[in-house]
């Protein structure tokens, strides 16, 4: 009787230790309509199992929607701060609305990586474990590089919404990447009255490829675009001359790297940001862990012809 | 026709401003934008714009004449997009079936834009923009429950890709769209419903005065319904070829057709306060248009400045448009 007493409370005392120990982690992201966020969130999902196998819990905090942005992120900050979390993966989205609650939550224990949006600079400057995700401009540059050693010469980063700080820096990596391999490049800014028209965006990429004959390559902002250019190449009759390269993935772009019709693709691998982040903190929480490598960089990913059939399986299973 | 033919009487005629205006800026670029700009790859490039834009832009115009306003058009291109997209292409189901059922929601569409406008007698530029959210989000959320994505690919072949989403053969060197085929078709079927049938006239009566129009025994309402039937059906049909064409659809985008429309519209001569234009206007206004938006990358300007250009050749198009109006409006016959 005894010592069946003195056995419970020792293994009271047990689970109160490991209840302090292990991480509950609250991750805050995009709503439940955005394929994006989906793939982030099978990330997540598959790194759950490690976290609770230590005793740890994963609370996926989404937005409803993004018509009250900046106000709806901070309450979900406040929200996870009053659920006492041990650890928060947060995207830093609006840097000036979310700070001062990212730093309450700091202020109160909690340890704190950013994923997906805000970069290694903010990352440091709130004092931040981590910033998992990927850098626009570093993805550009490896797209550039892509293209030169494939042998391109001539480049055109084709925008359809110039003036977005974010795909601004994927062109200029692109122009700076082909440079550096001995190549020229230049951005195409489109202008807005034919944003959203596919017919206007593949007639707009035709009649540069008409005019400067020594293009041979194009890579498009977004997967939408790249339906688009196939397009526009080849009504100028210039398939297999004028290479495409595309910004993130849609099942056409697969598709046509599959066929061969278009060369690359270049993805920040969301899943990763979800897996990465998660783990990551866990383990700085659980057993101290701190990575050297700062920040982590999720991307750029390329899918191209050599690893197009993983690609495939992996959007077969809602990673990629 | 009595009149008998000449230059001065041609000049008069109220689509002649259009066409003019659109002759300026085929000047315009055939100086700055060179040959290139006026061979069938060129023109096919303006052309394939136009009529993607034209098909929705005469329907629009119509309204506009008739004092109302479609601006929910920029959703419907989404909508049928996405719509041919997950039937055909993610359900695998028949394109032909795929067609039907798009143009039947967006008839649908169309007759709760016009069942709204007249029952609630709110302004249709407030009716329409609210169904604009709507679709999209309709669209948006629907999509993303079916496919679990935000774009929808979609493989069509055999009869269906020729008639609505291929390339024309042997014409132009193979670079027109056979949406021009529609377009031009759609323009023609117009131009006869316009201006050489009683109805025509009653679309003029509406936006000139839509009271005295009823009173004088024009159904309005049902003319009414049948306008935003057209535009949304004409909306949907537009993004139908552009998903089969270019194999692929996404939930957003199609915005850029509201306000392209619109411009059309009123750089072929339509009045914004409706009562006066016409369908060969708008055809003009639309090809003058797509010529301007698609011009500027035959020429050599640096491509920061291209929505400048745009803005300024649009105004002069229009400007000349205005005046040749004036023109004809006060021009009285010389007695013989």
């Amino acid at each position: 009787m005894k010592l069946a007493r003195k056995l419970m409370a020792a293994s009271a005392v047990a689970m109160m230790a490991t209840g302090a120990m292990a991480a509950d982690i609250a991750v805050i992201g995009g709503s439940n309509d955005d394929a994006f966020w989906n793939i982030i969130k099978k990330g997540l999902d598959d790194a759950t199992p490690g976290i609770v196998a230590n005793g740890g819990s994963v609370n996926y905090l989404r937005l409803v929607n993004y018509d009250n942005f900046a106000p709806d992120v901070v309450q979900l900050i406040r929200t996870a701060i009053s659920m006492e979390v041990d650890g928060l993966v947060i995207p830093n989205w609006v840097p000036e609305a979310e700070d001062p609650a990212i730093k309450d939550a700091m202020a109160a224990g909690i340890k704190v990586i950013l994923m997906n949006a805000g970069g290694a600079d903010k990352a440091r400057e709130l004092g931040a474990i981590n910033y998992v995700g990927s850098d626009e401009y570093v993805a550009g540059v490896a797209g550039g590089e892509y293209f030169a050693s494939h042998g391109q010469k001539n480049v055109l980063c084709v925008n359809t919404i110039p003036g977005a700080a974010n795909l601004e820096a994927r062109c200029q990596g692109v122009i700076d990447g082909m440079t550096a391999g001995g190549g020229t490049a230049a951005q195409l800014p489109l202008p807005s009255t034919s944003f959203g028209d596919a017919t206007a965006v593949a007639e707009a990429i035709k009649a540069e490829l008409l005019k400067d004959e020594t293009i041979d390559g194009i890579i498009t902002i977004s997967a939408g675009d790249a339906d688009s250019a196939a397009v526009g190449i080849d009504q100028a009759g210039k398939t297999g001359a004028t290479m495409l390269g595309s910004f993130d993935l849609n099942q056409a772009g697969l598709d046509r790297i599959k066929g061969s019709t278009q060369m690359f693709a270049i993805d920040q691998q969301p899943y990763l940001q979800g897996y990465l982040a998660a783990s990551l903190l866990a383990s700085a929480i659980d057993f101290g862990t701190s990575l050297p490598t700062f920040p982590v960089l999720t991307g750029p990913g390329i899918v191209d012809a050599s690893n197009i059939d993983a690609t495939l399986a992996g959007v077969a299973k809602g990673a990629r | 026709m009595s009149q008998s033919f000449s230059i001065g009487g041609l000049l008069r005629r109220p689509e002649a401003g259009a066409f003019l205006g659109l002759v300026a800026v085929l000047i315009f670029f055939g100086i700055f934008g060179g040959v290139a700009f006026l061979k069938p790859a060129g023109m096919s490039s303006w052309l394939n714009v136009a009529a993607n834009l034209g098909i929705i832009a005469i329907p629009v115009g119509l309204l506009m004449i008739a004092g109302e306003l479609d601006i929910s058009v920029g959703a419907m291109v989404p909508f049928g997009a996405m719509t041919t997209a997950i039937i055909a292409g993610h359900w695998d189901q028949s394109i032909w079936l795929a067609i039907v059922v798009t143009l039947s929601f967006a008839l649908v569409i169309g007759l709760v834009n016009g069942l709204l406008v007249i029952r609630t007698a709110v302004p249709s530029l407030i009716v329409t923009l609210g169904t604009l959210f709507a679709v999209q989000g309709i669209v948006l959320g629907m999509t993303v429950l079916i496919a679990k994505s935000t774009s929808v690919a979609l493989k069509t072949e055999g009869p269906a890709k020729a008639i609505f989403g291929d390339f024309i053969p042997v014409v132009f060197k193979g670079q027109l769209q056979s949406i021009v085929v529609w377009w031009l078709l759609a323009a023609a079927a117009y131009v006869f419903f316009v201006h050489f049938s009683r109805r025509g006239n009653w679309i003029f009566a509406m936006g000139g005065d839509k009271v005295s129009a009823r009173n004088a025994g024009i159904p309005t309402e049902r003319m009414t319904m049948l306008l935003f039937v057209l535009s949304a059906t004409s909306a949907a049909f537009v993004g139908m070829c552009q998903a089969i064409q270019f194999n692929s659809a996404q939930v957003a985008g199609g915005q850029s057709f509201i306000f392209n429309s619109i411009i059309s519209v009123v750089i072929g001569g339509v009045l914004l306060t409706g009562g006066f234009g016409s369908v060969v206007g708008i055809f003009f206004g639309t090809i003058t248009f797509a010529v301007v938006n698609q011009g500027i990358y035959y020429t050599d300007f640096d491509r920061n400045w291209s929505a400048l250009i745009i803005g300024v050749l649009l105004l002069i198009a229009v400007l000349l448009n205005n005046t040749f109006r004036k023109m004809a409006l006060t021009h009285a016959p010389k007695k013989k």
